[in-house]
């Protein structure tokens, strides 16, 4: 990523999209606007001083929503282009109200209210597509209950909170124990504030809040108005401080997830959205659990699945030892439905096959393996480049020349084409630089011809 | 004629880099677009990738 970013031979043209495109193999004219970030981008240092001081807190996308970010940020730490961005949905300054801290703090003068997208056009030989996909959206499968039990994740959630740089810091904390922890610091601050009105009181009254709270309930003082909103405020604050103390009780017997369950071909190999193979997921859910295990040893993890398809180099040698090394149980059989348990754990109900028994069990966490689906831009982006999608939106190549599209001079590699791996993609997309240089040369040798 | 050996790049995941360096490293300009402030796809937000478990930054 960083090599990107300093190759002499590549601009980046990051926060930008494709408008429109005229032209032949060779010779594309191509529109590109790149969006304005209200950021000067030959300025920003990335220093992150805005970001700090931005007191617009905003839910973190590169980190699943687990996380939060500010109206000014960098997409993640580090992103290249290091420089930051705006978000014209939640920065106040942009939504009209009074705020602009963020350009007083910059001391290289960045900060830019007033900046425009700009339209560039470019010249180019070749195309490669490489748009990527998007992860299947689980809550599409109500027996799942992905959105309602809160710790039931994807595997791209979960992906998060192993990372020592995403919202746990690397410790596999349970979405519903965070929820907690984010509930007693709200708390918290919320005592901190009645606190202050309550010695205001007392000062005034030089009495302490609890005494006066014994004598007023002994029928003294009740049509004082303003004793009656002491009276009312300390009643909230007992009311609070009580089930904050509830609530520590209950945090404090919180320990990270143990035992999880991975769930294999969630909307892929499903005839209700999509038939085909995603590929990775196997190998991913895999990959996570022994992570995890890695951080805790006494994790275990099972595996539901039709069955593990481990093809590739390496690969059914790292399923083996994730089973042999990693505490991981691999069960083959399709889980029909997940029920909230006691204490927000995830109950799983599945047909083990090897058995022939229905039989259900309570997980701390359940981590679904999301298919791998066609990117939402997919069409508008066929459209610009007059290009042909597969039956599924996938762009459509032939089985013989995998990376190219249906126009000849654009290319594909990645997920764009279909669901692969990285070790896949990396592959595809070699080949797709290849065949671009190809034409370009090609290029080259007609315009020697014509001199 | 206009200079037309540039090539085009649109999406900076871990194919679109990958596509963009084989090719600058061949000598051509290449113009790399991605939608999202920051290159690298869902690879950057995997924590760790498979099989060497190397992290994926």
């Amino acid at each position: 990523m960083l090599d990107v970013g300093r190759h002499p031979n590549i601009s980046l043209l990051a926060y930008s999209e494709v408008e429109s495109v005229k032209g032949r193999a060779g010779d594309f004219k191509v529109t590109v606007r790149r969006k304005r970030r209200y950021v000067e981008e030959d300025r920003c240092t990335g220093c992150g001083a805005c970001t700090e001081k931005c007191p617009t807190i905003v839910p973190d996308a590169f980190n699943q929503g687990l996380g939060n970010r500010k109206a000014i940020y960098s997409y993640f730490a580090q992103g290249i282009p290091s420089t930051h961005t705006i978000d014209p949905d939640f920065c106040r300054q942009i939504k009209g109200k009074k705020c602009g801290i963020c350009e007083k703090t910059c001391q290289a003068k960045a900060i830019n209210f007033d900046q425009k997208d700009r339209i560039i056009e470019l010249n180019v030989g070749a195309v490669i597509l490489a748009a990527g996909y998007d992860v299947f959206d689980p809550s599409m499968i109500p027996e799942y209950r992905y959105a309602q039990i809160t710790n039931v994740v994807t595997a791209l959630e979960f992906e998060r909170l192993l990372s020592a740089s995403g919202p746990t810091a690397g410790h596999l904390d349970r979405p519903s124990d965070r929820a907690v922890a984010a509930e007693i610091e709200r708390m918290e601050k919320e005592i901190t504030k009645s606190q202050r009105m309550l010695e205001k009181f007392e000062k005034k009254y030089e009495e302490a809040s609890a005494q006066f709270y014994d004598n007023f309930q002994k029928s003294r003082f009740q049509d004082d108005e303003d004793r009656l909103k002491w009276a009312e405020k300390y009643a909230s604050h007992r009311a609070i401080v009580d089930s904050l103390d509830a609530l520590k009780e209950k945090a404090a017997s919180f320990t990270v997830a143990k035992r999880l369950a991975f769930i294999q071909c969630v909307g892929s190999r499903d005839f209700r959205f999509y038939p085909f193979c995603s590929g990775y997921c196997c190998m991913h859910s895999i990959k996570e659990a022994i992570i995890a295990q890695e951080h805790e040893p006494e994790t275990t993890s099972t595996i539901f699945g039709m069955d593990i398809r481990a093809v590739g180099k390496g690969f059914e040698e790292y399923k083996v030892r994730g089973g042999n090394h990693s505490n991981i149980s691999y069960v083959r059989g399709r889980v029909s439905e997940i029920m909230e348990g006691a204490d927000h754990n995830p109950v799983v109900i599945y047909e083990d096959t090897r058995e022939r028994q229905v039989k259900n069990e309570a997980f701390d966490m359940v981590i679904l393996a999301t298919a791998c689906v066609p990117t939402k831009g997919i069409v508008d982006l066929a459209n610009i480049f007059g290009i042909e999608l597969d039956a599924y939106n996938f762009i459509k190549t032939d089985p013989l020349s995998p990376v190219d599209t249906t126009v000849p001079g654009i290319f594909v590699c990645g997920c764009a084409q279909s669901p692969m791996d990285v070790p896949e993609s990396v592959a595809q997309a070699s080949s797709a630089a290849e065949r671009a240089a190809e034409i370009v040369a090609q290029a080259d040798v007609e315009e020697a011809v014509a001199l | 004629m206009t200079k037309t050996n540039d090539v085009l790049i649109v999406g900076g995941g871990i194919a679109g880099i990958q596509a963009s360096l084989d090719l600058a490293e061949m000598g051509i300009r290449v113009h790399l677009v991605e939608k999202l402030p920051s290159i690298g796809g869902k690879m950057a937000q995997l924590d760790k990738t498979f099989p060497t478990n190397d992290c994926a930054i």
